[in-house]
């Protein structure tokens, strides 16, 4: 496991999720910076960009769709992955035809979203 | 569910002093019809007794006007008999002519004698009987005496009952005469006096009975139009006695029952529909704390060895109070959904309102609406039933959440009203606000401006009607274009024994 890190940021505004994801991410080696707010996670992407983008969809004012819609029109490459409350064929719908790599609903545990991670970064690297 | 509000009286309908508080079916009867059948009773005595009056007037008249002729007659002979009596004592001409008129007259008074008793009665007709026997046999004296002095010494006895004789039956004829002229006055004038009383009579009846007859149709007009506004108290009109109205009256209540069943049937739906619209809210909203507690309970396991004592307390402290707010999510939904009578509490209205928020925040979210709350300190308790007035401030988010665009505001504001012991709470959106002419029908039952299957039309006059009860008002004020703000306004309670009168 000699590749580069990946650089991971996870955007919640429940602060427990950033507390607790990036720990749980980083143990793969990857570099994650965890945001409350949609505005400075977007200002911190402006000035690099990330490879991988963990967001919720409900937040107060920026929400997920508009996230994944802005991160990659500045990043192609970016895969975005959105958290939902709960799955709803809808929003799912949406969430890929606006070009998300995938999903994930709440409540969810750290392993669930490393195995999206990780087929992310399977794609990534291919 | 709303029988207190039975207790609620309409200012505007007078209740007067009439007999509101006596049960319908204790009131003595008398119908409309009855009333009309005794007007017209009246009408008829009334006629009939003039009538009959006339006609016994003027039979009387009859009476009199023969007395007069045959008293004419008497009068004409027993005053023909006394010039003959003073042409006898002046120049001594034959008596027997006087005595012929004194028969006449006596035979006028003896044919008719039944006829003038009637008109004098027993005693005066045997008075003039008398005087005129006492002159016919001073007159046969002075016809027997033999000499002037004998004669002379009769005249004084024969004058004086000769004048008796006159006055008395010219007082009898006048005093007739008057009588006769006074009863043709009379005669004259009471057809007058009837028609004038049948006229008043007429107007006072028609007056009073389209006035009662209105003024009933008014107060029942009234009355649809409290039940169509949602007061479902049984109507007393107020009626002294049963008529056709206290029966109108009781098929009226007899509806009311039924609707105010069929009503609350209706809202219960309406709440269980609340309830399904919030159950998805609240259920998202279960997410967030469950997903915090998953998440920290499984880097627990995962990192247990490697974790210091401090961050595995501080991940359990979070474990535990992200359960404790699942647990207060539920208990919220929980008191909404509650069913059962009304409870009565002395309430901060500041925290109602806030769990009113919570209870719709997904909602919100999900409009991407803007709500704002702001509540002045020190607020004073209200006194109110906590699930019935969440249900009025969720109901009136959620109807501004509905008609609001993505980026819209709700700015709800609880402060204390201007009339002092009141606490005012305005929920305010910038939507597109509600047309004039709909303004005025917003809290009728069934009316809704949403589309079919959305909208009940129930939410708001629920909401009236569970304000009213605690003596509070809601009111809206809505500019077409600029947004809409629903004014509730409840009494503040100092002691807890208000509740108890509530």
């Amino acid at each position: 496991m000699n590749e580069q890190p990946l650089k991971i940021m996870v955007i919640d505004d429940e602060n427990i999720v950033g507390k607790r994801l990036k720990p749980a991410l980083e143990k793969t080696g990857d570099i994650v910076e965890a945001f409350e707010e949609g505005e400075t996670a977007l200002a911190r992407f402006a000035q690099e960009p990330f490879d991988i983008v963990v967001t919720d969809i409900r937040m107060e004012k920026i929400d997920g769709i508009e996230i994944l819609e802005r991160i990659l029109a500045k990043s192609q490459r970016t895969k975005v992955i959105i958290i939902t409350g709960y799955a709803t064929v809808e929003i799912a719908r949406e969430a890929l035809s606006k070009g998300a790599f995938d999903f994930i609903a709440k409540p969810f545990k750290p392993s669930d979203l490393r195995q999206i991670i990780e087929r992310a970064s399977k794609e990534l690297r291919s | 569910m709303d029988q207190h509000i039975t207790d609620i009286k309409d200012p505007d309908i007078d209740y007067g002093s009439e007999p509101e508080n006596i049960p319908l079916h204790q009131r003595p009867s008398i119908s409309i019809r009855a009333k009309i059948a005794i007007s017209f009773s009246l009408f008829f005595i009334l006629s009939f007794t003039v009538t009959v009056w006339s006609y016994w007037i003027l039979t009387k008249l009859e009476h009199k006007i023969e007395f007069l002729e045959i008293a004419d007659n008497y009068m004409v002979e027993i005053q023909q008999a006394r010039r003959f009596e003073k042409n006898y004592l002046l120049y001594r001409t034959d008596l027997d002519d006087a005595l012929g008129h004194l028969k006449t007259a006596d035979k006028i008074l003896k044919n008719n004698s039944e006829k003038i008793e009637k008109i004098l009665g027993p005693n005066h007709f045997n008075t003039m009987v008398s005087y005129m026997s006492k002159y016919h046999d001073q007159l046969i004296l002075l016809g027997a005496a033999e000499n002037d002095a004998a004669k002379e010494a009769i005249v004084p006895s024969l004058r004086q009952f000769g004048s008796q004789m006159v006055s008395f039956a010219t007082e009898f004829v006048e005093k007739e005469r008057i009588s006769v002229t006074r009863m043709f006055l009379l005669a004259k004038r009471v057809p007058l006096y009837f028609m004038s009383a049948i006229f008043v009579l007429m107007v006072f009846v028609l007056v009073f009975l389209t006035r009662q007859l209105l003024l009933t149709l008014n107060r029942f007009m009234e009355y649809t139009k409290r039940i169509g506004e949602g007061d479902f108290s049984p109507i007393t009109p107020a009626r002294k006695y049963r008529d056709e109205f206290t029966k109108l009256a009781e098929a009226f209540n007899h509806m009311i029952k039924e609707l105010d069943h069929k009503h609350n049937v209706l809202l219960e739906s309406h709440k269980l529909r609340a309830i399904g619209t919030l159950v998805a809210g609240v259920a998202h909203e279960l997410n967030n704390p469950l997903n915090n507690t998953l998440l920290t309970a499984s880097m627990l396991t995962e990192d247990y060895e490697a974790l210091s004592d401090e961050e595995k307390r501080e991940m359990i402290d979070d474990v535990i109070n992200e359960t404790e707010r699942a647990q207060r999510v539920v208990k919220n939904l929980l008191d909404f959904a509650r069913e059962g009578e009304t409870e009565m509490a002395l309430l901060k209205i500041d925290k109602i309102v806030e769990d009113s928020t919570r209870l719709v925040v997904n909602q919100v979210r999900f409009a991407k609406v803007d709500l704002t709350l702001d509540c002045e300190p020190n607020l004073p308790l209200i006194a109110g039933d906590e699930q019935k007035l969440k249900q009025v401030f969720v109901n009136l988010i959620l109807n501004a959440v509905d008609v609001l665009p993505p980026r819209g505001k709700i700015r709800i504001n609880v402060k204390k009203d201007k009339v002092p012991g009141y606490v005012l709470i305005t929920v305010e959106d910038n939507g597109p606000g509600i047309d004039e002419h709909i303004q005025g029908r917003i809290f009728e039952p069934f009316f809704t401006t949403k589309r079919r299957a959305k909208g009940t039309g129930l939410g708001l006059s629920v909401s009236r009607g569970i304000i009213k009860k605690l003596g509070g008002y809601i009111k809206l004020k809505s500019v077409p274009g600029k947004g809409t703000v629903f004014i509730v306004s409840l009494p503040a309670t100092d002691s807890p024994s208000e509740i108890m009168s509530k």
